[in-house]
């Protein structure tokens, strides 16, 4: 349940932001009345300690504000521009008389539209290279025709769906641009309660104040992710969650999966979250039972859809639930704010919320027909665009459990690592790679000199750039391919070379790999015939990993920057291959 | 029941509760415009449990029409 826009109205004045927050600039641009919304999405981002600042165009001065090169809009420059239309204005008469115009004025005049819209994205992103969202409010349409709407060639309804799939295609032709499914939103909510006739006879408010909540969650999902703000990892209960009953008192043939109606809801929230591992969300489980009993029914139950491969961490045993999150936090490398938490015992989701207010702990009901639609309803998965790493990430972190299996066998590290046959590709930033490389830099916090964060295009700028060279590297092991897992940009002077960017993935972090990326940087300065390389680490809350980082390597700290200087020897780790595309 | 009209309006245009007679309006309630208007009244549908018509919306200058209109709505704010 939501609170009151009134709610939203009164908490958005007493805002509180901790010094380390995020910063986002939004602007609103829209065709009707939706005063209240700058109010929730101002708190909804302070509950993420995210600094909110906006910039709110007047009622339906869209067009004015985008075709303008100089307008506020553009002054204030806005990391997400969401523009809200509603239908009634951009079909005007053809909104409530559609059937008293021919098919081919109906085509025309959408064709019209479409290209209007068009135009209207393009110029706005001639002037900006920040995300545009659009959403198309279309509540309240009807049809005089009845049931023949659908019998109507090209009727009112074609119209519509002409319109807006038209601007799908076109969202889906660019990075920047998203088109925001206002119909699904609909769907969720229903019309009735959405659209309101006397606050839009009033006012011309056209999404109701009781809804706007609900509608801030839904724009939160392109604000969260702008700033890498989305959960990597789902921590499961077994008992109760996974399956119906307890394994250790009714045994493996005796827990209820599949066949009952509950059995049915427990396979259905399976499928769920295996659906979220194929889109590279981590798995691990948290489940205080015998481990033999429980991993039993994990890799023989006939109607189980997990399965062991699923799982990046098992936490099976009787120890407390909080020491066991803490593990799989260490053992998956991830951190507690990149966690959801289900479990379906109170005291359990009490636990873990008190002791990790960062975890995001799912208050589970007793009945498991609830678990999908909860799962289904959360908002915190999303990222802008996926890379081919993302897809697999969930199946890398099971090959990393298995990496930790050798690493505990082999007792000295070099022979660790010798085992591990890693082969580092290193290439220059192309098309294909920018997005991931962006990606990489607003998301890595701990391996990360700098931590400075680049949208894609500017990660675009700075290699085209011929004084920067922006490169990653991607690491492949006897177990598998961990993908695009490592960055550094250089900016080229005259004579010294400044490491703008510097990090590194945390799975792959203390396998030599950073030192191998370290080395081809001075290596390649030094073939360039400059005398030194100039570093610098900037601290952050996260970063320690990387804080001794050049003073090992060889690098004398004056003032503000560490130097290495050329004449040095460059030495190169030897149990890994390095390449160079 | 007077009283919760008053915290209500307080509530909403963010003054203190003492500050708010029936004679407090748009002129005297410097937040009070169009907009908070709605939401003031939004937010005593809710509370109230009752919805007002267009034309009681339009007509609420003051507290004082807002009592009226939970009156008609048989709301005892007397009590």
């Amino acid at each position: 349940m939501e609170q009151k826009i009134s709610d939203y109205i009164s908490a958005s004045k007493n805002i509180k932001i901790s010094d380390n927050s995020k910063n986002v600039k939004i602007a609103i641009l829209s065709s009707f009345t939706i005063n209240g919304l700058d109010e929730c999405l101002k708190v909804k981002s302070a509950e993420l300690n995210i600094r909110y600042s906006s910039f709110i165009a007047g009622y339906d001065q869209y067009n004015q504000e985008i075709l303008d090169s100089n307008s506020s809009l553009y002054k204030f420059n806005p990391d997400i521009t969401f523009l809200i239309i509603d239908i009634r204005k951009i079909l005007g008469n053809f909104f409530h008389f559609a059937y008293s115009f021919s098919e081919q004025n109906r085509k025309d005049a959408i064709n019209e539209k479409i290209n209007q819209i068009k135009n209207l994205i393009t110029t706005f992103q001639n002037n900006s290279e920040k995300k545009l969202v659009i959403s198309i409010v279309n509540p309240g349409t009807s049809s005089p025709i009845g049931i023949l709407e659908n019998k109507s060639k090209f009727g009112f309804n074609d119209m519509i769906n002409k319109f807006t799939s038209e601007l799908i295609n076109f969202s889906k032709e660019q990075n920047s641009l998203f088109f925001h499914d206002f119909d699904l939103f609909i769907r969720k909510y229903g019309e009735r309660n959405v659209f309101d006739y006397r606050q839009f006879f009033i006012g011309d408010i056209q999404i109701a104040f009781d809804f706007l909540p609900y509608f801030a969650n839904e724009l939160m999902s392109y604000i969260k992710p702008t700033l890498g703000i989305n959960r990597k990892c789902i921590v499961l209960d077994l008992d109760n969650t996974l399956w119906g009953g307890v394994v250790g008192e009714d045994g493996f043939d005796g827990i209820e999966l599949g066949q009952t109606a509950n059995g049915k809801a427990f396979v259905e929230f399976q499928k769920q979250l295996l659906s979220l591992w194929q889109q590279g969300i981590i798995l691990a489980i948290n489940s205080k039972n015998n481990f033999d009993e429980a991993i039993k029914v994990i890799k023989e139950h006939p109607e189980m859809i997990l399965r062991e491969k699923h799982f990046a961490s098992f936490q099976i045993n009787w120890d407390d639930k909080a020491e066991n999150l803490n593990r799989i936090s260490e053992e998956v490398n991830i951190g507690l704010n990149s966690i959801v938490f289900f479990d379906d015992d109170k005291i359990n989701q009490e636990r873990i919320s008190n002791e990790f207010p960062e975890v995001l702990t799912i208050p589970l009901p007793n009945d498991p027909s609830q678990y999908v639609s909860i799962l289904n309803n959360l908002n915190d998965f999303n990222v802008l665009q996926k890379t081919d790493e993302d897809f697999k990430r969930g199946q890398m972190y099971a090959e990393q459990r298995e990496r930790k299996k050798l690493k505990k066998s082999v007792s000295n590290l070099d022979d660790f690592l010798k085992q591990l046959d890693i082969k580092i590709k290193i290439k220059k930033a192309n098309q294909f790679l920018i997005p991931r490389i962006s990606q990489l830099t607003l998301k890595t916090n701990q391996f990360n000199l700098t931590t400075k964060r680049y949208q894609e295009n500017e990660i675009q700028k700075l290699s085209s750039d011929s004084k920067f060279d922006v490169y990653c590297a991607q690491v492949h092991d006897k177990f598998g391919d961990n993908g695009i897992t490592g960055v550094y940009i250089v900016n080229k002077t005259e004579h010294s070379w400044i490491i703008d960017t510097f990090l590194l993935s945390c799975r792959i972090m203390g396998r030599g790999i950073e030192d191998a990326l370290l080395s081809q940087i001075l290596i390649d300065a030094k073939n360039a015939g400059v005398q030194q390389v100039e570093g610098e680490f900037i601290p952050t809350q996260k970063n320690e990993p990387a804080k001794n980082f050049l003073s090992e390597h060889g690098f004398k700290k004056e003032n503000k920057y560490w130097i290495y200087t050329l004449n040095n020897e460059i030495r190169s780790p030897k149990h890994l291959k390095v390449e160079v595309e | 029941m007077t009283n919760q009209v008053n915290s209500i309006v307080a509530k909403v245009f963010s003054i203190p509760e003492s500050s708010i007679n029936d004679q407090s309006g748009p002129e005297n309630i410097e937040s009070w415009d169009s907009f908070n208007g709605l939401v003031l009244l939004d937010e005593l549908e809710s509370h109230f449990n009752v919805k007002f018509s267009i034309s009681e919306i339009s007509n609420v200058k003051n507290v004082s029409d807002i009592k009226e209109c939970l009156k008609n709505h048989d709301v005892n704010i007397d009590e």
